[in-house]
């Protein structure tokens, strides 16, 4: 072959390899957005959640028990103080258990707080299974051999999955009698 | 909320997408929420409703048992970029969009909250392993996926190597709890007693010979015993199967429309699912159990899960006439227990009835929503490529599990 022709093909191989290295980092960077919102999203209902239970301990000892309203108290407490250092994971658990200890009917508790305890609960499950699906598929992507030897999104940091039992509400339960088994 | 929802069937075709797509509009509509649905159709007159937006001709392939839509070209996008702008959505919730269809257009084009809903639950398909890691790129672009079931989510997460959140098919509860009995039958009338089967009835999957070999030996137990059948087939063919001696006991009815369904559903003693196999949710069980019909159903995982196990209507063992013929005996011959069941299975109805499903479908929207709120919107036309790019289709998808 030519030197011309050479020169052509080596055009246009490195042209595919452009083409596909800004096509992958396209994907990076939409799967680095969506992993963001849904820790935004996470991170506000797990906020909602010891915010709640704040209240609940606050407001409510009579309906939960002395015992249980002093424990509720310190758990949301650490679960929010693991916002910014710590072990989150443990934290959310520890927050997760003692929700999950509460007496099904909470005497003299209003209706709306009861309501909106069950409702971020569900809403916890759900941003936390969306979450660690965008944590999935961007690891996904970053394992691949193309975007680890060109290094794309070298310098951003890999997302970790959010690992917390939220199996809670009946309505997770029921929707999902087998979450936890096949994935 | 704006939601815009994606039906990837024709429209004037009926299917189980549809139907699904068709009665959460309407609930959600109901429940005070601005929605819009994109779908393809036969013929465009059918898409008359000023809330569908017609998005084209399809062409059928063969996929999952049924006919997917493929769909495709620079016309379909022309719509369904003109259908986001216009819509300007809260959320985007496409139907089935592993398949090349106007939900995986709508998943190249769409920028913004997208949730997918996953129908198709079989677990081996060649099809999907082959096309899915090549959607996979704008699969990668949905915040929030739903599964339909326990065995399309097993789908979703060893084909397309996704998690998702499971809720079920809904069913419409009051109408079929409420309303009349066919003419000359009847529930609790004094009649004879009457057992109903709904399906393909020239289908042996359906199993429909296991019940009329069980319905020998319920003849003799209780000779007033009346089957009625619906659904499409050949007429022939049945008639062949029922046999001389059974003949007078069964009446068809043939393809009954939604209302008569849940007329004939209100009208039997006993409502009889003997499948053999495939049945991947089973939501003539839950629409049986809302008419408030006793169940016996064959031990399929589908059916089990729906009737809680067999609290919630009798399960036996599947292709067995003889154990077929002993339930139903013993039901028709237990008012009591048929009166237990009726309320049990309501309960059980209630939990799928499609106002409760859209309250959850709304949380899950209401999930990937952005803190500030934002519009989908179609992305820049470059966004967009023509051809999807290969490489990544030869490989099977490295899918890392999550550590559990």
């Amino acid at each position: 072959m030519t030197p011309e022709a050479w020169s052509l093909l080596a055009t246009g191989v490195l042209l595919v390899l452009l083409g596909w290295a800004i096509w992958t980092l396209t994907r990076l960077r939409r799967l680095a957005a969506r992993v963001d919102r849904a820790w935004a999203v996470l991170d506000a209902q797990l906020q909602r959640r010891a915010g709640l239970a704040e209240e609940l301990a606050r407001n409510h000892p009579a309906a939960l028990g002395p015992e249980l309203a002093a424990r509720l108290a310190v758990g949301a407490a650490q679960a929010r103080a693991s916002r910014t250092d710590g072990d989150r994971e443990l934290a959310e658990n520890a927050l997760g258990h003692d929700l999950h200890q509460l007496p099904a009917d909470l005497p003299g508790v209003p209706a709306a707080l009861r309501t909106d305890l069950a409702g971020t609960q569900t809403r916890v499950a759900l941003a936390r299974r969306f979450y660690n699906d965008a944590v999935r598929d961007t690891r996904e992507l970053r394992g691949r051999r193309f975007p680890r030897w060109t290094g794309l999104h070298r310098t951003h940091r890999l997302p970790r999955y959010f690992d917390i039992d939220d199996r809670l509400g009946a309505v997770i339960r029921d929707a999902d009698p087998a979450g936890h088994r096949g994935g | 909320m704006r939601i815009g929802l994606v039906c990837p069937y024709r429209w004037d075709v009926p299917g189980g997408v549809q139907y699904h797509v068709r009665d959460l509009a309407e609930t959600l509509r109901g429940m005070g929420h601005h929605v819009e649905v994109l779908t393809p159709a036969e013929r465009e007159e059918s898409v008359s409703d000023p809330f569908l937006t017609f998005a084209g001709r399809t062409v059928p392939v063969p996929y999952n048992g049924s006919m997917a839509s493929l769909q495709f070209g620079p016309v379909s996008a022309a719509r369904v970029r003109r259908w986001l702008r216009e819509g300007r959505f809260d959320v985007v919730h496409v139907h089935e969009p592993a398949t090349p269809s106007v939900s995986l257009l709508v998943c190249m084009i769409a920028t913004g909250p997208i949730v997918a809903t996953f129908h198709a639950a079989t677990t081996r398909s060649k099809w999907l392993a082959a096309v899915g890691p090549m959607t996979r790129p704008w699969l990668e672009k949905i915040s929030g996926r739903i599964a339909v079931s326990d065995f399309a989510r097993r789908v979703q997460v060893e084909h397309l190597g996704g998690d998702a959140v499971i809720l079920p098919n809904g069913v419409h509860v009051p109408f079929f709890a409420e309303g009349p009995g066919l003419p000359g039958f009847g529930r609790g009338t004094g009649g004879p007693p009457t057992i109903g089967f709904l399906g393909r009835y020239d289908e042996p999957r359906k199993g429909l010979p296991v019940l009329l070999q069980a319905m020998r030996g319920v003849l003799r137990r209780h000779p007033g015993v009346r089957l009625l059948v619906a659904g499409r087939g050949d007429a022939d063919e049945l008639w062949r199967l029922v046999g001389e001696e059974l003949r007078p006991h069964v009446t068809l009815l043939g393809e009954v429309s939604e209302a008569d369904k849940a007329a004939f559903l209100r009208s039997v003693d006993v409502y009889c699912a003997p499948n053999l196999l495939g049945e991947s949710f089973g939501v003539i069980l839950i629409e049986a159990m809302a008419a408030g019909a006793p169940i016996v159903a064959s031990d399929l995982d589908a059916f089990s899960r729906v009737l809680d196990g067999g609290d919630a209507g009798v399960l036996v063992r599947r292709n067995d006439a003889a154990a077929l013929g002993r339930a139903l005996d013993e039901l028709l011959a237990d008012p009591g227990r048929r009166a237990e069941l009726a309320a049990r299975g309501s309960a059980a109805a209630a939990q799928y009835d499609w106002q409760v499903l859209a309250r959850r479908i709304l949380a899950v929207y209401e999930t990937v929503l952005p803190a500030g709120g934002g519009v989908v919107t179609a992305g820049t036309d470059d966004d967009f490529p023509a051809v999807p790019p290969t490489g990544t289709a030869a490989r099977p998808p490295h899918i890392r599990r999550p550590r559990r």
